[in-house]
Formats: structure tokens, C-alpha cells, sequence
């Protein structure tokens, strides 16, 4: 087992982002915590097999998605779907400015996004991974990360621009 | 490449990272330079970009995170510090024989296995599981454990046995039965919860680092407060959704 000062020093570093990658997942504080501890739990027993330092990151946010995945089969409320890899076609979309919208506003619109878009678009903005590292944390192929990613987002403005337009009053004529 | 292609490559672009590196958005951002309209359409979506991530950003953890993470870990590697030292000062013959004993024996792999199985038993006592039976009654729910080939000859501590038997589920760790028995406290009860204090009970020779007979432990492990301890040849760990007084109240 690592020393407890190179320990917290990991956990210093990484878990306010996995903490921001749980919750984006999971939009439940609880919850979030039991994730992030538990990955932090899975590498005091199994990080010491992990013999490049480099992946560290990666192997912590693909653990985190792991258990996260694991915990909903246990619930067994989310199906799994196989969705196509594929880009398929997408309607050209016109960004909104969404400036007014705060962070539960945001997580409310993307837990309607496919879910299997949901992780890919999670770490797009959390913006510290490159697509090859969100294809390792998703354990996907890097072309279906870019279809996912293209896709996700998409999805995720046309509900900003369906939640915005029915936030705002009626014009009058 | 269009520009309705070019829009729906450029949806995935962070300027300033090496997402520009992708050949499919080199080109894209390359037409953009040509095309006044897709122009504005890429300035539009980067501030809506920026926005996004900032919302993100504003995901903060809950204070006492790191130190709740942190210290569980200084906890486990304490009870397997103190547990090498008791091999240690052991006869050379004594070691050597339990060294032997230990190499021949998986536990010496999984340091760490009482905490995990700790953390998972939190987990699916606030989160996901369903009670295979619902009874106030012990003798039925030990039944159905015993006929699930899970541990049912536990021994409740006294005050427990006063608790509210709500039922029981049987489940599995690490291909070893796991009994679950909930109770209520009397207090009001965690939203969509039926329980809020659980018993699990495995064979303790299934928990690698198994705390020795004696007075449970106490800790707060995620959401719960926990007591464990050993007796005879079960390992009990015992959570409450309260505070510390609260799963005293029931040891």
C-alpha cells in the first residue's frame, strides 16, 4: 500500500475532478461522495498493479465510471442500449447563449441526453481530457468517443434551446 | 467537407487543446477561416462552450471529502501496519511458520479487502438493493437465509434485538453469502429508504483482514455510521443512518 503522504497526495490532486465527473453522472451529492471514495478505496488495493505512473488519471476516472456503470446494473433501473457507432446525420444547430443557466440547470438538461452520451459529454467539459484519454476512461474505440462526443452535444444544446425558449415570457404582438 | 459537416466536427472542438490536432478538425477549422458564416457560428458556440464549462467547473465537492477519504485510508493502513508487527515480534519459528501459512493462504493479497467490502455494504444499504423477504420476525428470516445458503446462526447484541425487524435479502461478495438483515431505529426514516439500520453478516474467514474478537469497531464509512466486529465465525458489520450515538444505541 502507498505511504499515507503519497496517498493524500493523490487524493489532493484528483478528487474534485472525479468528484465534478461523479456528480455530472450521477446529479446526487451522496452519491457522488460514495463514488469518488470508492475509487479512491480500489486503489489502495489494486492501484500498485498499475505500472505506468502516467495513466494514473485515467485509471482512476475509468474506475470511477466502472463502479458508477456497475452500481446502476445493481439497481437494474437503467437497460443497457447499443446505440450505432457511426456519426449519423445531425440537424445544424445554432448555439444559444445559455449564460443565465446554472450548473443544475445544465446537469438537468444533459440527464436527458442519450445516456450513453452522457460520460463522453461530462468529460468534454470538464476539459481536461483529450479524446484519446476519454476513449481509455470509456473504454471505447477513439472514432465512437468522436461520434459520441459530436452526437452528445448536439443533443445536449437542443434541450438548452428547448429549456431556454420555454423560460422565457411570451412576446407581445 | 460542407459546412453543415464542418458544423457537426466543430461541436466537439476546445480551442487552445489538442482536440485541433484531429485531422477532421484541422479541417473544418481550415474552412472556417474561408467561410464568414461558419465563422460566426464557431465564435457562437465557443462562448456557449465556455459557459458549459464553466457550470461545470462549479461542481464542488462537499467539505471534509478529502479528509473522510484520506482518513478511512490512514485507518486500514494502520490495522494492516499493526497487524505486520504482531507477526514481527513473533518467534523466528512462529514467523516462519506463519509466513508459510500466509503465502499458502489468498489473504495476504487483499490488505485492504475488510474496507472494501465495508464500502460496498454502505453502498448497497443506501443505494440499491430490495429485501427478498419482509417479516418482524426473526425465525422466518433466519430460515430464509439458512435455505439461501446465507449466514443464519448470527447472534444479535441485545439491544439490537429490541430494534424493528423490517426483513431480510441474501446477497453475494466476492462468491461468499452475505446475510442483510434491516431494522428501523424508531427514528423518521431516509427518504424512498425502508430500512435505516442494516446487519450484514458473512463467514469471517471470507474478510481477509478480520478484526479479532473484541469490542466493535466504530467508524463512519460514506454515509453511515458503522460498527464491526467478529464473533465466532462471523464477521458482523453493523451501519446506521444517524449519528455515532445512535449505532451505540444498538451494540
Amino acid at each position: 500500500m502507498p505511504g499515507n503522504a503519497e496517498f493524500e497526495s493523490l487524493v489532493a490532486r484528483f478528487y474534485a475532478p472525479l468528484y465534478q465527473f461523479a456528480f455530472s453522472l450521477t446529479r446526487a451529492e451522496a452519491d457522488a461522495c460514495d463514488l469518488t471514495q470508492q475509487t479512491f478505496t480500489i486503489w489502495a488495493t489494486k492501484g500498485h498493479q498499475l505500472r505506468d505512473a502516467s495513466k494514473v488519471k485515467t485509471w482512476l476516472f475509468t474506475t470511477l465510471h466502472r463502479e458508477f456503470l456497475d452500481s446502476r446494473r445493481r439497481q437494474s433501473r437503467f437497460p443497457h442500449f447499443d446505440l450505432e457507432t457511426t456519426e449519423a446525420e445531425l440537424p445544424a444547430v445554432s448555439p444559444v447563449s445559455v449564460s443565465g443557466l446554472d450548473v443544475s440547470q445544465v446537469l438537468k438538461a444533459l440527464a436527458q441526453v442519450d445516456e450513453v452520451f452522457q460520460a463522453p459529454v461530462s468529460l468534454f467539459y470538464l476539459h481536461d481530457h483529450s479524446y484519446n484519454e476519454i476513449a481509455e476512461i470509456l473504454e471505447v474505440p477513439l472514432g465512437t468517443v468522436k461520434s459520441r462526443l459530436a452526437r452528445g452535444i448536439a443533443q445536449l444544446q437542443q434541450l438548452l434551446a428547448r429549456d431556454i425558449a420555454a423560460s422565457q415570457p411570451p412576446s407581445n404582438l | 467537407m460542407n459546412e453543415n459537416e464542418a458544423k457537426r466536427i466543430l461541436l466537439r472542438y476546445r480551442p487552445q487543446t489538442a482536440d485541433a490536432e484531429d485531422p477532421q478538425v484541422a479541417e473544418a477549422l481550415a474552412l472556417a477561416k474561408t467561410n464568414p458564416e461558419l465563422a460566426r457560428w464557431l465564435e457562437a458556440l465557443e462562448v456557449q462552450r465556455a459557459a458549459l464549462c464553466a457550470n461545470f467547473q462549479q461542481i464542488t465537492p462537499p467539505a471534509g471529502l478529502k479528509e473522510q477519504i484520506v482518513s478511512e485510508y490512514a485507518a486500514t493502513r494502520r490495522r494492516t501496519a499493526l497487524t505486520r508487527s504482531l507477526w514481527v515480534s513473533l518467534p523466528v519459528l512462529v514467523v516462519l511458520l506463519i509466513n508459510f501459512a500466509v503465502l499458502w493462504h489468498p489473504r495476504s493479497l487483499t490488505g485492504t479487502a475488510l474496507a472494501v467490502f465495508k464500502s460496498q455494504m454502505v453502498r448497497l444499504a443506501t443505494g440499491g438493493y430490495g429485501m427478498d423477504i419482509r417479516t418482524n420476525d426473526l425465525v422466518p428470516v433466519r430460515a430464509y437465509l439458512a435455505e439461501h445458503h446465507a449466514p443464519a446462526d448470527f447472534k444479535l447484541p441485545a439491544p439490537l434485538e429490541q430494534a424493528q425487524l423490517i426483513g431480510c435479502a441474501a446477497t453475494d461478495w466476492r462468491g461468499a453469502r452475505v446475510s442483510l438483515v434491516c431494522f428501523r431505529t424508531g427514528k423518521p426514516l431516509p427518504p424512498g429508504s425502508p430500512a435505516d439500520l442494516w446487519l450484514f453478516v458473512v463467514d469471517r474467514s471470507a474478510i481477509t483482514n478480520s478484526p479479532a474478537a473484541g469490542a466493535p469497531e466504530i467508524a463512519k464509512v460514506n454515509r453511515l455510521y458503522t460498527a464491526t466486529w467478529t464473533q465466532g465465525g462471523n464477521l458482523y458489520f453493523l451501519g446506521v443512518a444517524g449519528a455515532e450515538a445512535d449505532i451505540k444505541r444498538f451494540l
